[in-house]
């Protein structure tokens, strides 16, 4: 009997001091966020890597989803707390009745080139601009997001009848490839999809344009985006989702060209660091602003996609404002 | 022997041809990598046991769904056969909702499901379930009716005569829509892996063809058709154990 209770004390003695850290991270809230293998998320890497979300006492656990278009409809389903997602997907959701809310800013287009959207062509082939591109075929990694929008308003800016143009969807790793077969006469890629394209194929494809910046310089781009019914019972678990993910922002901004940054980014996209070298970077931001949104769902408005959508100010979580 | 020897030449010279072709560029893309250069980069991730640990995780989902799957299917199945009024109830449904792709499905099994083990391992269930049961059913029916009814004569009580009679019966029609549904099942497991979450050989097919590392995808492709042929032999094999005698009548699976 002394034996058994000797043995459950020790066994308790020993069994404490393991139990303690499992128990501070039971004390994290855990957080499921959905990203894409894009140069957008590396602020949200940033983030986990320096552990500033667990300082904040959250642990991301991010849903990394190459593919496939899981994102919002998880999110609508309550897989997700948070999904990265580019603004034209997000607002269509929201002009659906979805009550999306965006809760802090991924990537912005730079105020110039370079920047993360390219427009390519074959050498040669003729096609320099919107108006060459009338009755050809322009590939694009889906219909209706911010890839296909900025590329259609390219279009536009440089003489041609969007309306005019057949766009094809091919997926980014093989753009290259079909472009400089012939299948496509001109495509709407991103880094690093871009740069991986003109180092391969560099003597057959060149580029002809910026979409992002040549349209909507400093143009809105891809947000992290929440749910309002959680975000209003969760507000305080969202604060610091926020406060996490800006200090990454801010770990990001400061090592812009530098190793660390590019080695961060290989390491959850997967891509060779070498690679990564020349590849261009969008803008990192914390905060939306109204007029982004606002600018957005006028372009989409003017592209075909039209319809009500509340104002941008009415979708901004408090967490997205300045 | 002379057969199965010619099988091996040919798929030999595709392979020689997938070497010469990226080698000379024939085919030039760094979408198309030397054969040799994904065998040394399979045998990196393997050594490493990147892939084994993949691998092994895939094949878990996709056994637990085909278990499940083959469960419900015989079930369904001697159901279906044994009372005219569950073909006529269920039948139609069945019918709707075996030839549409489960890939399309998938986006609202993520709703109902999430996008962890259950959803896809439901995923595999489901491929897993036709077949079985359409099987397990044609099988019923052509069990001799006079087997069943020497049973009764002798008095063998009813679930005897289904345990020994019946099931050894129908095992070979059985056997066959598992066939099916193995090759099927691990199709749409990792075609659900390749869609949602962060699991198994699907997913890092999909992150390595975004990642621009060909060799690895292939790397990946290469387990994918190793995989899928070692498991239909391995089938094969115990298919003869198991109905060995099915085979002995002459008849051929």
């Amino acid at each position: 009997m002394t034996d058994i209770t000797r043995r459950a004390a020790l066994g308790a003695a020993i069994a404490a001091p393991l139990a303690a850290p499992a128990l501070r991270a039971q004390a994290l809230t855990k957080m499921r966020v959905s990203v894409i293998p894009v140069l957008d998320v590396a602020p949200l890497h940033a983030a986990i890597a320096q552990g500033y979300f667990a300082a904040e006492g959250i642990e991301i656990d991010t849903s990394t989803t190459a593919g496939g278009a899981t994102g919002l409809p998880g999110l609508v389903a309550g897989q997700f707390r948070a999904v990265f997602s580019n603004g034209v997907s997000t607002l269509l959701g929201v002009r659906e009745g979805l009550e999306f809310r965006f809760i802090a800013a991924a990537s912005r287009a730079m105020p110039q080139p370079p920047d993360i959207l390219a427009v390519l062509a074959r050498k040669g082939g003729g096609i320099r601009t919107g108006k060459d591109l009338e009755g050809k075929r322009l590939a694009s990694n889906t219909r209706n997001n911010i890839v296909w929008l900025r590329g259609m308003a390219w279009v536009e800016k440089t003489g041609g009848d969007w309306r005019k143009v057949n766009t094809i969807e091919v997926p980014f790793p093989q753009m290259a490839d079909a472009l400089a077969n012939g299948q496509v006469d001109a495509c709407v890629s991103s880094e690093p999809f871009v740069t991986a394209a003109l180092q391969s194929h560099g003597e057959k494809i060149e580029r002809i344009g910026w979409p992002l910046s040549e349209t909507a310089p400093g143009g809105t781009n891809a947000h992290y985006v929440g749910i309002a019914p959680d975000l209003a019972k969760s507000g305080d678990l969202f604060d610091r989702f926020a406060r996490g993910l800006h200090k990454g922002v801010d770990w990001v901004n400061e090592r812009r060209g530098r190793p660390e940054l590019i080695e961060l980014i290989a390491n959850f996209s997967r891509v060779p660091a070498e690679r990564l070298k020349d590849v261009a970077l969008p803008a990192y931001p914390k905060e939306i602003t109204p007029a982004e949104i606002d600018e957005l769902v006028a372009t989409m408005q003017r592209y075909g996609l039209s319809g009500r959508y509340p104002t941008g100010a009415s979708l901004l979580h408090r967490t997205a404002q300045a | 022997m002379r057969r199965v020897s010619s099988g091996v030449w040919l798929v030999l010279a595709l392979l020689l041809l997938w070497e010469v072709s990226a080698r000379t560029g024939l085919v030039d893309s760094p979408n198309w990598p030397p054969l040799t250069r994904v065998i040394a980069v399979l045998g990196r991730d393997i050594v490493s046991g990147e892939l084994p640990l993949l691998v092994g995780s895939t094949l878990a989902r996709m056994f637990t769904g085909l278990a499940a799957g083959t469960v419900a299917g015989v079930s369904f199945g001697l159901l279906f056969g044994a009372s005219r009024l569950a073909r006529l109830v269920l039948g139609p449904t069945v019918e709707l909702l075996r030839p549409i792709p489960i890939p399309a499905v998938i986006p609202p099994l993520v709703l109902f499901l999430g996008l962890d083990n259950g959803m896809k391992i439901t995923v595999g269930a489901v491929t897993a379930f036709f077949p079985v049961l359409t099987n397990t059913a044609q099988g019923l029916r052509a069990v001799e009716a006079d087997q069943i009814a020497m049973a009764r004569t002798f008095g063998v009580p009813a679930w005897r005569r289904l345990s020994r009679v019946t099931l050894p019966a129908i095992l070979p029609y059985v056997l066959a829509g598992l066939r099916v549904a193995l090759a099927l099942t691990l199709v749409t497991t990792v075609v659900a892996e390749m869609i949602a979450g962060e699991q198994g050989i699907g997913h890092y097919l999909v992150l390595m063809q975004f990642a621009g590392r060909a060799e690895e995808m292939y790397a990946a492709v290469l387990v994918l058709a190793f995989l899928g042929y070692a498991l239909n032999r391995g089938f094969v094999v115990m298919e003869r154990r198991l109905i060995g005698w099915f085979f002995a009548t002459g008849r051929e699976g």
